[in-house]
């Protein structure tokens, strides 16, 4: 990741926008998309630990398309 | 320790059997509650009388901290290093970005427990105490990471 994108991801959100984004309703359509993951994600792994090499899998993919040889926080 | 050697397992087997009070918390304990987020990193919160035992514990996994446990203590955080990268807290308390004050005691008491081996423990914050901890910080992902364990315990917000 690059200085300028771990800027956006990493920057800190003020009050007003964390609340606005905190307190707006989760919508029938955005909750079906998440429950779909984690049914995808908890069929796939059942196990933690499972689940857990995957993230580690999955983030030394991130690593090596992105060119983060160094970068932590994807 | 190169990251590919590192025995996920086995440190976290050394971390429950050293008896050191640490609560995973960060996108790790969202992956093991069912969520596919990605992260690089691992973060605990553990007891600031614990510091210790956890660095012994890590210690076992290669992992070095970056402060002795009487700066760690000063400091509230310290991290634990290789090719791995461990944040880890030591408050007794933490305040949220709106000011409540969060107990790791209380937390701790609450804590859920999930089996990776027979031998090998994680303690997670219940999902309202890890929602708490995405608080610490106010990040984009930490206000992604709410709403979806929102979704997880069944709230419309």
């Amino acid at each position: 990741m690059n200085d300028r994108l771990r800027a956006v991801v990493d920057r800190e959100l003020t009050l007003e926008e964390s609340h606005v984004y905190l307190k707006a309703p989760i919508t029938p359509r955005e909750r079906e998309g998440v429950l779909e993951l984690v049914r995808w994600f908890t069929a796939r792994y059942p196990t933690p630990v499972e689940r857990l090499a995957y993230v580690r899998r999955a983030t030394a993919r991130w690593r090596s398309v992105s060119g983060a040889t160094t970068a932590r926080r994807p | 320790m190169r990251s590919a050697d590192f025995d996920e397992v086995a440190f976290f087997r050394s971390a429950h059997q050293s008896g050191a009070r640490a609560l995973l918390i960060g996108r790790r304990a969202l992956v093991l509650l069912g969520l596919p987020v990605l992260t690089a990193d691992y973060d605990f919160w553990i007891s600031i009388d614990d510091i210790d035992k956890f660095n012994r514990a890590a210690a076992s996994s290669e992992l070095t901290p970056s402060l002795d446990a009487e700066a760690a203590r000063r400091r509230g955080r310290y991290v634990l290093e290789n090719d791995e990268h461990v944040d880890v807290l030591v408050a007794r308390s933490i305040p949220t970005v709106d000011g409540v004050p969060v107990a790791f005691d209380d937390v701790w008491t609450r804590r859920q427990t999930i089996s990776l081996a027979p031998d090998a423990v994680v303690c997670v914050p219940e999902i309202d105490d890890l929602i708490l901890t995405k608080r610490f910080a106010n990040r984009p992902k930490d206000v992604e990471d709410i709403r979806l364990l929102n979704v997880l315990k069944g709230k419309d917000t």
